[in-house]
């Protein structure tokens, strides 16, 4: 079948532009009408899904346009060309209908989630330019285009986080996060800068080429140049030093984190970094610097992760955590060998982090909040979330056969090979990753043990149903009350807590089909996602697993789970960490306390420099303004000289000019 | 059609004389006639550059043969944007004098000298001849004085329009020399005759360069030279602050991109390195003044240097790709800033002050459209990708990282690092203004701060609406369109641009 489309729009411009444009029209067109807004933001982004798709189904026909065109060239004099060219392969192509899925996802979410917010519009614009913004990256051949999407992206991320502007909080991370991830940029933009001027292409095919095997390029060049580019991925994917915005960016609505946090915007990172891949193997001190950050990170961010006391920023620093898994994956990779194993690692984080996420949301309007007290034993209350969260545990944690655990078994297995082969950044990478498996299923374990807590209260009623549904009598009384409103100590009926009266009056307790659906979704491929690794759009070597690494992992993790299970008995909320120091919890919940860090080394000092500057400049100013004054006191000065009577010097000199013009006008 | 190219200039100094002489008859020319009169005067030269822009006509005619002056007037892709902008923000400004009329009588001298000022610049445009183009450049600056002078903020004209006046003119002073000498060495004043360096030699290009990068400099303005500009920005009424920021900057860096870097090509390289670090220094100085600046039309003026540093550092990369990223960015200054002063100018006058420090109730809410006006201006202020500001900065930087010719290539490298360091102080004054006027003070905040609300105590000079509508919405919309299509299709504006770039340099280079 062909399924080659000979026209200027390609569904790679499709899968870009689509929610974009639902973006552009909701914005222009829609005036109050949320519904309406709905309509056309879930339609244009089933349209990008729909566009995505078609792309994967030319893609695996082997009809797809590799690289089309889109604005055309710019024209930049001849020195440097800029043809603004997509570039379709295989891993693109399947993050694409990640990508689009997710976000198709997450805007059905959001129009049951926000349905009350009165700036629901803006929301769902923002949502569809985030997509569009990363699609571009994730199909961009030219560097240009892809600090385009990447840039749009920060910006979005903004708008999302700081939604809620009402409160002090969003406002703080929303510019928290756009300072950190731009400051970030500053090397990235001059790494491309550099990259294409080398090259004189902005073309990434083109650049590649160049680097690699043109002989006279600069190898100082190429590894500052990867260098920035590497800063500029480790500021957007919320790696060490620059981890810290990301759980503040929790402050937005959940979809908005949804999205943020699976497939969009810190994910970014891993797809540049593995569009670039052969650069920064051939770069091999920013290899190890690459690992040397991100794995740790990995380990960092999974630690923190187990102290958190808010379920949400669990989640935030688990991303933290797996992000950095995914550029370990990059990392560990020697000359040669392609990104698949991070790429699938990125499409199964997209599914099971995305359901996780939205989860929680479900979970925040049903119980008004994700705090540990809060959500502990959600699951037993409401028990129609109970599967979805298992599923995205277990898919987190990497139990078998679930996707979480396919892709980090084959970057696992890859580390490992290229560490028997000698590879220095591939052995620590190893090791970094290996704690981070472990300490994954620990949090995970945790987080889980914590949903599905049962209260005293509520394990005595348990046991005393079961016992006494030994006399057959009984049972009917237990089942007769269920319902029955809740009373406290005096048999008086408890009110329904505030919030759920006001803040959440219109919401249906139920998303509806739409996002149910999307939910589902996403759980199946939480569930069967690993099977991805067989398509033949990527190059992965899963026949031939290391049994031996697998079964060493799996023994950890349960080690681990199993010790946190114990932790967590007798505790008030079923929490392991509550047997830790306080002092750590509370350190772990302000991410180290690098806030202030960051405060201290960079916003200080540069305010301190900024006024500085702005008085040496209002003294400049007076400088300036002190001129017409000297030359005024100058000329009384001088003029003090003056008698004010004419010389004969003087009558001289009139003379002389009143002889040198007649003669002048009389000789023309 | 060479008539059409005469009209552009004459169409509206006429205008603008009538304009101002309609103000001294008793009883004067009533508001509405005059503004009548001025929208169809700057509406057909806009049609008139148009035309121009469109069928690149030229005038060559002998005017003053003793010093071999001519009337040479044509478009060519470097000037045509410029043209295309400076008639577009011609008729804009007189549109929005409309809903922000002059703060005193004399609506007549208002608008004719709104007009002068856009006549000035498109004959510094259109200006083929050295010295013609030195004529038109002084011609604007009058108005631009008397914009200033007569109908700015009272509590800072009187200073700042001294300073404005004294200090630009003593920049001519230095161009007037530096052409002069030019000319006189060359022996032409033609500008298409100078490129290439005419025979001079490469001291004499040096110390030419130099005085006209100091005089031009002025204009720009460059660090340390700038002084003159936050100053008569904050007192410039609000169309006197677009034209200004609009129209009189672009003319500084259009003299440079001119009569500088492909005239005297030598002398440039020279001073390229200077000159550069004094862009660079200039977007660091700016950005971070901006960080801590209270006034928010003073802020936006501060941006204002930053930015021509980006084009300045472009200019004095010596390569195509530079020439290409200072004229776009040239453009993308010209539509964001005149946007923002638009928009500030509009909230300066319905808050009365505009101190970032007072707590006011947030934009977002309160006026939507001037809030989404905003966001979109400091957006591009910042250099989003998809608005205009983007493609300047970025071209700019990757121009430095390979400067052209015996340019000291690590300066320029840690140049490029500081400038893009620049974004990102960019990135926190924008936000920084964005966080404290679009987003804070929400009505649930101000309900539960204490205290009146600030519009009851600060009366309004005019009553204006809340948000904008009318030919305000319409004025600050037309500049959001233009900065968007400019972001998202850059390739209209370079494509234009490049047979120009490419003939001036490959000439300068023979």
């Amino acid at each position: 079948m062909n399924l080659g489309i000979d026209a200027p729009v390609q569904p790679s411009h499709l899968a870009i532009l689509l929610p974009a444009l639902g973006a552009v029209v909701t914005l222009v067109l829609v005036r109050r009408s949320s519904r309406l807004a709905a309509t056309i933001a879930m339609g244009a982004s089933f349209l990008g899904l729909f566009g995505a798709c078609a792309l994967l189904a030319q893609q695996v026909e082997g009809d797809v346009a590799r690289s089309p065109r889109t604005i055309g060239d710019l024209a930049l004099g001849g020195g440097v060309t800029a043809p603004l060219r997509l570039l379709v392969d295989d891993w693109s192509v399947l993050v694409c209908v990640a990508v689009a899925l997710v976000a198709f996802v997450v805007q059905t979410f959001a129009r049951w989630y926000l349905w009350t917010d009165p700036r629901y519009r803006q929301f769902a614009a923002t949502v569809g330019l985030f997509t569009a913004a990363m699609q571009l990256v994730v199909l961009s051949g030219d560097l240009v285009l892809t600090l385009v999407g990447w840039e749009l992206m920060g910006w979005c991320s903004y708008l999302l986080i700081g939604h809620e502007s009402e409160r002090e909080k969003a406002r703080r991370a929303a510019y928290k996060a756009f300072l950190v991830t731009r400051f970030a940029d500053a090397p990235l933009l001059v790494g491309i800068a550099a990259l294409a001027v080398g090259a004189r292409s902005t073309d990434i095919p083109t650049v590649l080429r160049f680097w690699l095997t043109e002989p006279h390029a600069s190898a100082t060049t190429l590894t500052v140049a990867v260098l920035g580019i590497v800063c500029g991925v480790l500021g957007k994917s919320a790696q060490i030093p620059f981890q810290d915005w990301l759980p503040d960016a929790m402050e937005g609505p959940t979809p908005a984190s949804a999205l943020i946090h699976a497939a969009t915007m810190v994910a970014a990172g891993t797809v540049v970094l593995a569009r670039l891949l052969p650069l920064v193997q051939h770069a091999d001190h920013v290899r190890l610097l690459l690992v040397l950050l991100a794995g740790g990170t990995t380990v960092v961010a999974a630690l923190l992760a187990f102290f958190q006391q808010d379920l949400k920023k669990l989640l935030a620093w688990s991303t933290v955590s797996q992000v950095g898994i995914m550029l370990t994956a990059l990392g560990v990779l020697p000359v040669g060998s392609g990104p698949d194993t991070a790429i699938t690692h990125l499409i199964g984080h997209a599914a099971f982090k995305a359901l996780l996420f939205l989860m929680f949301g479900w979970a925040t309007v049903l119980v008004g909040g994700t705090v540990v007290p809060r959500i502990s034993g959600v699951v037993r209350r409401y028990p129609e979330l109970r599967r979805m969260l298992a599923v995205g545990f277990l898919a987190l944690a990497g139990v078998p056969p679930l996707v979480g655990f396919v892709s980090k078994d084959l970057i696992l297995d890859s580390a490992a090979h290229h560490a028997a082969d000698g590879d220095g950044p591939a052995l620590l990478g190893l090791v970094l990753l290996g704690i981070t498996t472990v300490l994954t299923a620990a949090y995970a374990m945790r987080a889980w043990l914590i949903v599905h807590h049962s209260t005293v209260l509520e394990r005595r009623d348990d046991r005393e149903s079961f016992e006494d549904s030994y006399s057959v009598e009984n049972v009917g009384i237990v089942e007769l009350f269920r319902d029955s409103p809740q009373v406290d100590e005096w048999g008086r009926e408890i009110p329904v807590a505030d919030w759920v009266a006001s803040a959440d009056h219109d919401l249906e307790p139920q998303p509806g089909l739409l996002p149910s659906t999307g939910l589902l979704i996403l759980s199946f491929l939480s569930v069967v996602g690993g099977a991805v690794v067989a398509s033949p759009l990527l190059d992965l070597d899963w026949q031939s697993p290391d049994w031996l690494l697998i079964a060493a992992a799996l023994l950890l993790m349960v080690a681990a789970a199993l010790l946190v299970r114990v932790a967590s008995l007798g505790t008030t909320y079923g929490d392991a960490s509550e047997r830790l120091p306080q002092s750590w919890r509370l350190l772990a919940s302000r991410g180290l306390g690098v806030d202030d860090a960051y405060v201290g080394l960079v916003v200080r000092p540069v305010l301190a420099l900024a006024r500085t500057v702005a008085s040496l400049d209002a003294r400049l100013d007076r400088g300036v303004e002190a001129t017409p004054g000297l030359i005024r006191s100058l000329g009384d000065r001088t003029s003090g000289v003056h008698t004010r009577r004419p010389t004969s010097g003087l009558l001289a000199v009139v003379g002389g000019v009143l002889v040198v013009g007649v003669l002048g006008v009389a000789l023309w | 059609m060479v008539a059409v190219l005469l009209c552009a200039i004459v169409v509206p100094v006429v205008t603008g004389a009538l304009l101002i002489t309609g103000d001294r008859f008793s009883p004067a020319v009533g508001a509405l006639t005059s503004w009548v009169v001025a929208v169809l005067g700057s509406v057909v030269t806009a049609a008139c550059v148009v035309l121009a822009v469109w069928r690149r006509p030229e005038l060559d005619h002998e005017w003053v043969p003793a010093i071999g002056m001519r009337l040479h007037l044509a478009v060519d892709g470097i000037s045509a944007p410029l043209l295309l902008l400076t008639a577009a923000l011609g008729v804009l400004v007189v549109l929005h004098a409309r809903v922000e009329p002059p703060t005193r009588t004399g609506h007549g001298t208002y608008l004719g000298c709104l007009l002068l000022v856009t006549g000035g610049a498109i004959a510094t445009f259109l200006a083929r001849d050295a010295i013609l183009f030195f004529l038109a450049f002084e011609i604007v600056l009058v108005p631009m004085w008397l914009l200033i002078k007569g109908f700015g903020d009272p509590k800072h004209r009187a200073s700042a329009s001294a300073k404005f006046v004294l200090y630009t003119v003593l920049g001519s002073t230095l161009m007037l020399v530096g052409i002069l000498g030019t000319v006189y060495l060359a022996g032409t004043a033609d500008i298409d005759g100078l490129v290439g360096g005419a025979g001079l030699s490469t001291t004499q290009q040096t110390v030419l360069a130099a005085i006209l990068l100091i005089g031009l400099g002025i204009k720009v303005p460059l660090w340390p030279l700038h002084s003159w500009l936050p100053a008569a920005h904050t007192a410039a009424p609000t169309g006197g602050s677009v034209l200004l920021a609009g129209v009189l900057l672009k003319m500084g860096t259009y003299g440079i991109a001119r009569l500088v870097v492909p005239v005297l090509p030598a002398g440039v390289e020279r001073l390229a390195p200077v000159v550069g670090v004094l862009a660079a220094v200039g977007i660091l100085w700016g950005g971070l003044v901006c960080l801590v600046e209270r006034s928010l039309k003073r802020l936006i003026a501060w941006s204002s240097v930053a930015h021509m540093g980006f084009v300045v550092l472009g200019l004095m990369s010596g390569t195509r790709l530079g020439l290409q990223a200072a004229l776009f960015g040239n453009i993308a200054h010209g539509i964001v800033s005149a946007l923002l002063f638009f928009v500030v100018g509009g909230l300066k006058q319905r808050w009365g002050g505009d101190d970032l420090a007072v707590a006011r109730a947030s934009l977002r809410d309160t006026a939507p459209r001037l809030g989404f006006a905003l966001v979109v201006g400091m957006a591009a202020l910042l250099g989003l990708p998809g608005l205009a500001g983007f493609w300047g900065e970025l071209l700019a930087v990757a121009s430095v990282w390979n400067p052209d010719g015996s340019r000291p290539v690590l300066l320029f490298r840690v140049l490029a690092l500081a400038a893009a360091l620049g974004t990102v102080l960019a990135a926190g004054y924008a936000l920084r203004v964005l966080r404290v006027v679009w987003a804070e003070g929400s009505p649930a905040e101000q309900a539960a701060a204490p205290g009146t609300p600030e519009a009851a105590q600060a009366p309004r000079p005019a009553p204006r609406p809340v948000d904008a509508d009318g030919y305000e919405w319409a004025v600050v919309g037309v500049l959001v369109l233009g900065a968007v299509a400019l972001g998202v299709l850059p390739t209209v504006l370079l494509d234009s641009t490049e047979p120009a770039v490419l003939h001036l340099l490959e000439v300068a280079a023979r």
